[in-house]
């Protein structure tokens, strides 16, 4: 296979996983940590394939992110355990509704010829949110609710206006991350499709120090690494088939632990 | 008394709006109420099913409180399940009790991978947790499929192992390990300064605790209970392993531990309520052709309302 091949498939593979990357960099920024955006993900998977479009993915994000967003800003509630239950939530009512519904998930699924989704994730997306997070007033505020949200409050602002557009962002995001799982990537929808990708997302995010450039960056790294798992695949040697799926997380791990010097989460990330 | 009473409240809005998703999608709702019940406890059989369910549940459950008692964020009772069977499965030509202590050691052996991660490079539990949960997960699928597969090498499982343990030896044992649990963490200066260390790193630092080992000690502890349930879960119930094998045990220990509101004696009621659940879903699947994993929505429905409740309650106070 051609080595531009292989890091274009890399490239297009990733894209959900990228646009969950810069979703969360918003979310994070503004002072929360959404570790439901695995359940945001697969929710979206199954309303895209169910409603049989992009605009189906962003629905089901959006419900799941809103729920998210009634725990952890109106009522304030734990960020991480509010998460872990809408991980939950969103394997177990995927689960029940693919069972109750297989009909509709089993119908063919129309694609475009151009990834549209790759382009605007790839290039966009980053430059409209690196803009939006450090040009304009808005991004300033959101950045401020994460970093001092007493602060914001005592300019006049509300926090969790902020908070929940920031959500409301990462939600169309991992929406059409998700629809691009299902629709593009995969032939439909299958129970826990999303197999990790939002923790590796949360993941990334650290790596890439909570910055636009860090996203893209960190994503690239481990899609190139990621795809390296298919070209051994494909070359028929070295590693097991079994072992060569445990690649991805290792590399997530990997991942985790290049995070050299000092990194600096936002200062009021998790606090309620 | 309140925590009680949003506990109830929790475990009646889970059955509640599992019935509502039901009737959403046209089953009857009394029918499907009188399944899960009688599926659960409804019979002798129903009753030894809720315990056996029940047993996997309670520890991976005490683990997660464990851990969450001393602030960190252990995720990944799922992954330490796994090893933990795997250990055991290795172990097991050396008898009962040696295959049960290798599956707690690699419990803890493999939670406390997170905790190096966080000392050495500062990585959050709550991300290396889950992903070593992946880890673990395709490490027993090369397992099954590779090394420790059957000898006739016709399914992606191991044989079955030679010793067993018998469901009333499976009791006894959560049972101790409860009890324990509540010693360890209210009776013990150990127990002091683990929950010091989850209530207030800083202060308990300013008291003298060293924070990072009383971490790692504690997450030592919970990954162990983690292990030893997928040591136990292969011992008297599946006798081999195969990829489903921890079955989501480990994620479900989330939810148990927080019924229980993190205390190990309550834990045990939870584990009771979550084990007739995950039975008497099953029994949906078998009868009435409803996914299983409506227990798992069950599950997020109980954690949900009882943090709706608590912030509720919280902002109650002035």
């Amino acid at each position: 296979m051609h080595i531009v091949d292989s890091l274009l498939l890399a490239i297009v593979a990733s894209t959900p996983l990228l646009l969950a990357v810069e979703g969360e960099v918003l979310v994070q920024r503004s002072g929360i940590i959404n570790l439901g955006i695995e359940g945001m993900m697969l929710t979206a998977a199954m309303t895209s394939v169910m409603i049989g479009s992009f605009a189906g993915g962003i629905i089901g994000a959006v419900t799941m992110a809103a729920l998210f967003g009634i725990f952890t800003v109106a009522l304030r509630a734990d960020q991480i355990v509010t998460g872990t239950a809408i991980n939950l939530l969103a394997l177990g009512m995927t689960g029940f509704i693919y069972r109750e519904m297989q009909e509709r998930f089993t119908r063919p699924i129309s694609r475009s010829g151009i990834d549209a989704i790759a382009i605007l994730a790839w290039i966009v997306v980053p430059v409209v949110l690196a803009f939006l997070l450090w040009k304009t007033k808005f991004g300033l505020r959101l950045r401020a609710s994460g970093e001092n949200p007493e602060a914001v409050r005592s300019a006049g602002y509300s926090v969790a206006l902020q908070r929940w557009s920031a959500l409301g962002i990462e939600a169309v995001l991992v929406g059409l991350g998700g629809a691009h799982l299902a629709l593009v990537l995969s032939n439909g929808f299958a129970e826990n499709m999303t197999a990790g990708r939002g923790f590796i997302a949360l993941s990334i995010v650290i790596f890439g120090r909570w910055k636009i450039k860090g996203a893209l960056l960190g994503t690239a790294v481990f899609g190139i690494a990621a795809a390296a798992q298919y070209a051994l695949q494909a070359s028929g040697r070295g590693l097991p088939f079994h072992l060569l799926l445990a690649i991805p997380y290792v590399v997530t791990l990997l991942i985790l632990c290049g995070i050299t010097g000092r990194v600096r989460a936002p200062e009021a990330l998790g606090r309620g | 008394m309140r925590q009680i009473a949003a506990g109830a409240l929790a475990a009646i809005a889970a059955v509640v709006l599992l019935a509502l998703s039901g009737i959403a999608f046209g089953h009857a709702p009394g029918e499907l109420l009188s399944t899960l019940i009688s599926g659960s406890i409804g019979s002798s059989f129903a009753l030894h099913g809720t315990i056996v369910k029940s047993i996997p549940l309670l520890l991976t459950g005490l683990s997660v409180a464990i851990a969450f008692r001393a602030g960190v964020w252990n995720i990944g009772a799922e992954g330490q399940f796994i090893v933990g069977g795997l250990a055991c499965f290795l172990a097991a030509r050396f008898g009962l009790i040696s295959s049960l202590l290798a599956s707690m050691i690699a419990g803890a052996a493999w939670a406390l991978i997170a905790s190096l991660l966080r000392f050495w490079r500062n990585a959050p539990e709550v991300l290396t947790t889950i992903i070593l949960n992946f880890v673990g997960f395709h490490l027993l699928g090369y397992s099954v499929n590779g090394p420790l597969q059957e000898a006739r090498a016709q399914y992606p499982q191991t044989d079955a192992v030679a010793i067993s343990l018998s469901t009333s030896g499976e009791v006894v044992i959560a049972l101790s390990i409860c009890i324990a649990s509540w010693f360890l963490l209210y009776r013990t200066k150990e127990g002091l300064r683990l929950r010091a260390t989850g209530f207030n790193p800083f202060a308990a630092r300013w008291a003298g605790v060293h924070v990072n080992a009383q971490i790692a000690r504690a997450m030592a502890i919970s990954g162990g209970m983690a292990g030893l349930a997928g040591g136990i879960e292969l011992l008297g119930v599946t006798h081999r392993l195969f990829e489903r094998f921890a079955a989501g045990y480990g994620y479900s220990g989330i939810a148990v531990a927080l019924l229980g509101q993190l205390h190990p004696l309550a834990t045990l009621l939870s584990a009771v309520f979550f084990g007739a659940l995950t039975t008497g879903a099953g029994e949906l699947q078998r009868a009435s052709n409803i996914s299983a994993s409506v227990a798992t929505f069950g599950q997020a429905v109980v954690i949900l309302t009882l943090i709706g409740l608590s912030s509720r309650a919280k902002r109650g106070i002035p």
